[in-house]
C-alpha cells in the first residue's frame, strides 16, 4: 500500500472507530446490560485496540539514520 | 490529617523537586529553544512523562471520580475517547515536528502565524490561549487549596494552600525552564500514578475483597452505574458535548501540542505517544474505579468531587497513603499548571511581542518570556483568590473555547486553500461563542458550547477562506517540504 492509501485506510478505520465508540454504548444490547461485560469492556477494549494500532503506524516512522 | 504532617510532606516534595530542577539548569543552553523547547533534544520517556503530567491534572482524581460517581461507566467513555484523540497525534506529531524543526517554530500559534503568512494570526491566537487557559490553570490551584483544607479538617486554610501550589510551579518553572518541568513533572507522573495504583489496590481489597468484589456490589447495588446514559448524567447530547471538545485536546491545547516540537527524533516522540498511552489508560481505569468506590462506600454525598477527600479521610486507606495520594493530586495539579504558564509565556514573548516589535533580539526575546512567567503565576493566583463562578465557567469553557483552533492547525497542514482571514474569524467569532454559550447556560438545539464552537470555527474557515486570498507561495513550500519529508520518513 502507498502511503497516500495508508493515509485513507487509518483515517477511515479510526473514524469508525470513533464513531463506534460514540454510538455504540447508547444502544441495544449495551445500553441494557448492566454488568462489567458491557460498555465498560467495550470501551476498555476500543481504547487498547487504538493503542494496538497507534504502536503499528509510529513503528513505521524513520529517522534519518534509518532507525 | 494533621496540618503540620501535610505541611511538612509538602515541604520535603519541594525540596525534592527543587533538587531536580537545579540539577536540570545545570544542563540548560541559554537560547529561548533551550528554555522553551529544551533544545528539541527532549528523550522519549522523558517527554511521555511530561506528555502525561501536563494533560493529567487534578480534575482525574477529583473531577472524573465525581463524573463516575454521579454518572456511572459513561465518565470512561468518555476519558478513553479523550485519550484515544492521540490518534491525531499518529497524523499531526510529525508533521509538527518536521516544520518545527525546519522553520524554527517556539509555539503552535507562531507557526499558524508563519504558514498563514499574518502576524495578526499568531498575536490572536496566543491571546485566545491565554484568555481560556488562565481560568483553567487558576482552577488547578483552586483544586488544590480546597483538598488541602478539606482533608485538613480546614486547618490549612485555602489561600495558604493555593500559595503554596503557585510557589512550587512558579520556582520550578523560572529555574530551569521546560527543562526543569519536564524533569519535575517526571517525578510528579511517577508519584501520580503509584500512588494512585497503590490507593486503589487498597480500597479494592480492603473495602471489597478485591476489584471483582467491587465490580460484583456495583453490579448488584448500583446497575445503572454500569450502563448509558444510567443515572441520567450521561445522556447523550451531555456525552458529545463534554467529549467532542476534548477528543481534540493534543491539538487544541498550546501547552500540550508545543510538546510536539520537543522530542530530539521521531523515535523519541513514538516513545512519548506510547508511553503517554500506557500512563494515561492505567490513570483512567484507576480513577474510575476510585469514582467506582466512593458511590459504593459514600452514597449519600451532596458534593460528588468531595468523593476523593472523604474517601481519603477514611480509614480504608493507610493515612501513609493517604498523604501520598493529596501529594500526588497536587503533583497532577501543580505540572499543569507549570507547563501552562511556561507555554504562555513562551506565546507571549515570540507571538505578541517580537511581532509587535520585530527589532527583539533572543536575549531580550527570553528576558520578556522569563519576566512573564512570574507575571502570569501572579495572575493565576488572583484569580484563584476570588473564587468566582465566571472562573468556573471560563475554565469549562476553556475546552470549548480552544477547539476553534483545531480548523486553522488542520487547514496548515492538509488544506491549500486556507486563509488568514479565515483563521482569524473562526478564532475569534468560534471563542467568542464559546465564552456566551458557556457564561449564558444557553443550549441551542440541546447542543452544548464546544459544539457550537466546533460548528461555527469549521464554517467561517471554510466559508471565509473561500471568499478570500490563500498565500499560495507559502502553502507550496510549506507543504511541499511536508510531504518529501514525510515519504521519506514513512510517516502517513
Amino acid at each position: 500500500m502507498s502511503l497516500k492509501q495508508q493515509r485513507i485506510f487509518w483515517a477511515l478505520l479510526f473514524g469508525a472507530m470513533i464513531l463506534a465508540a460514540f454510538i455504540v454504548p447508547f444502544l441495544p444490547p449495551l445500553r441494557d446490560l448492566s454488568s462489567v461485560y458491557g460498555a465498560f469492556l467495550f470501551w476498555n477494549a476500543f481504547a487498547l485496540v487504538v493503542i494496538i494500532c497507534l504502536g503499528i503506524i509510529t513503528a513505521r516512522w524513520r529517522d534519518d539514520d534509518g532507525r | 490529617m494533621d496540618a503540620n504532617t501535610i505541611y511538612l510532606a509538602l515541604f520535603l516534595y519541594f525540596i525534592v523537586g527543587s533538587i531536580i530542577a537545579r540539577q536540570a539548569r545545570r544542563k540548560l543552553g541559554s537560547g529561548v529553544n533551550d528554555f522553551f523547547l529544551a533544545g528539541r533534544a527532549l528523550g522519549g520517556v522523558i517527554a511521555a512523562l511530561t506528555y502525561s503530567a501536563t494533560t493529567y491534572s487534578a480534575f482525574m482524581l477529583v473531577g472524573l471520580a465525581g463524573f463516575t460517581y454521579i454518572g456511572g461507566v459513561g465518565a470512561l467513555g468518555f476519558e478513553l475517547i479523550y485519550l484515544s484523540g492521540l490518534i491525531l497525534v499518529a497524523f499531526f506529531g510529525p508533521r509538527f515536528w518536521l516544520v518545527g524543526n525546519r522553520y524554527n517554530y517556539l509555539t503552535p500559534t507562531e507557526m499558524l502565524g508563519d504558514r498563514y503568512e499574518s502576524r495578526a494570526v499568531s498575536i490572536v491566537s496566543a491571546v485566545a490561549a491565554v484568555i481560556f487557559l488562565i481560568p483553567y490553570s487558576a482552577v488547578q490551584l483552586i483544586g488544590i487549596g480546597a483538598l488541602l483544607e478539606g482533608i485538613s479538617g480546614g486547618a490549612i486554610p485555602y489561600i495558604a494552600g493555593v500559595s503554596v501550589a503557585a510557589v512550587i510551579a512558579v520556582y520550578w518553572t523560572w529555574t530551569g525552564g521546560l527543562k526543569a518541568v519536564a524533569w519535575t513533572d517526571s517525578l510528579q507522573a511517577a508519584v501520580m500514578l503509584t500512588v494512585a495504583v497503590l490507593s486503589v489496590i487498597f480500597i479494592a481489597y480492603r473495602a471489597f475483597d478485591g476489584f471483582g468484589g467491587m465490580f460484583a456490589q456495583l453490579e448488584a447495588q448500583y446497575p445503572q452505574w454500569l450502563t448509558v446514559p444510567g443515572p441520567g448524567f450521561f445522556n447523550v447530547n451531555a456525552f458529545v458535548g463534554l467529549t467532542l471538545p476534548w477528543f481534540f485536546f493534543s491539538l487544541s491545547n498550546p501547552q500540550v501540542s508545543q510538546r510536539l516540537f520537543m522530542p530530539g527524533s521521531l523515535g523519541q516522540m513514538r516513545i512519548m505517544v506510547m508511553g503517554f498511552l500506557v500512563f494515561g489508560f492505567i490513570y483512567t481505569l484507576v480513577s474510575i474505579m476510585w469514582g467506582f468506590s466512593a458511590r459504593l462506600l459514600l452514597p449519600d454525598l451532596e458534593v460528588a468531587d468531595s468523593a476523593t477527600p472523604v474517601l481519603l479521610s477514611m480509614n480504608i486507606v493507610p493515612g501513609i497513603v493517604a498523604l501520598l495520594v493529596m501529594l500526588g493530586i497536587s503533583a497532577a495539579a501543580i505540572s499543569t499548571v507549570n507547563s501552562i504558564i511556561l507555554s504562555l509565556s513562551s506565546m507571549v514573548c515570540r507571538d505578541v511581542f517580537k511581532n509587535i516589535s520585530r527589532e527583539i533580539d533572543e536575549e531580550r526575546e527570553l528576558l520578556i518570556g522569563r519576566i512573564f512567567v512570574p507575571l502570569f503565576t501572579v495572575f493565576i493566583l488572583g484569580f484563584a483568590t476570588l473564587r468566582l463562578d465566571l472562573i468556573a465557567a471560563l475554565s469549562v469553557a476553556s475546552s470549548a473555547g480552544l477547539l476553534v483552533m483545531v480548523p486553522a492547525l488542520i487547514g496548515a497542514f492538509f488544506w491549500r486553500r486556507g486563509t488568514a482571514a479565515g483563521v482569524l474569524s473562526s478564532v475569534i467569532v468560534g471563542g467568542l461563542t464559546a465564552m456566551v454559550l458557556q457564561y449564558s447556560g444557553w443550549r441551542p438545539l440541546d447542543l452544548w458550547p464546544g459544539v457550537w464552537s466546533g460548528i461555527v470555527a469549521v464554517t467561517l474557515f471554510i466559508g471565509v477562506s473561500l471568499l478570500t486570498l490563500p498565500p499560495e507561495k507559502k502553502a507550496e513550500e510549506f507543504l511541499g517540504f511536508l510531504n518529501r519529508e514525510l515519504n521519506r520518513r514513512k510517516v502517513i
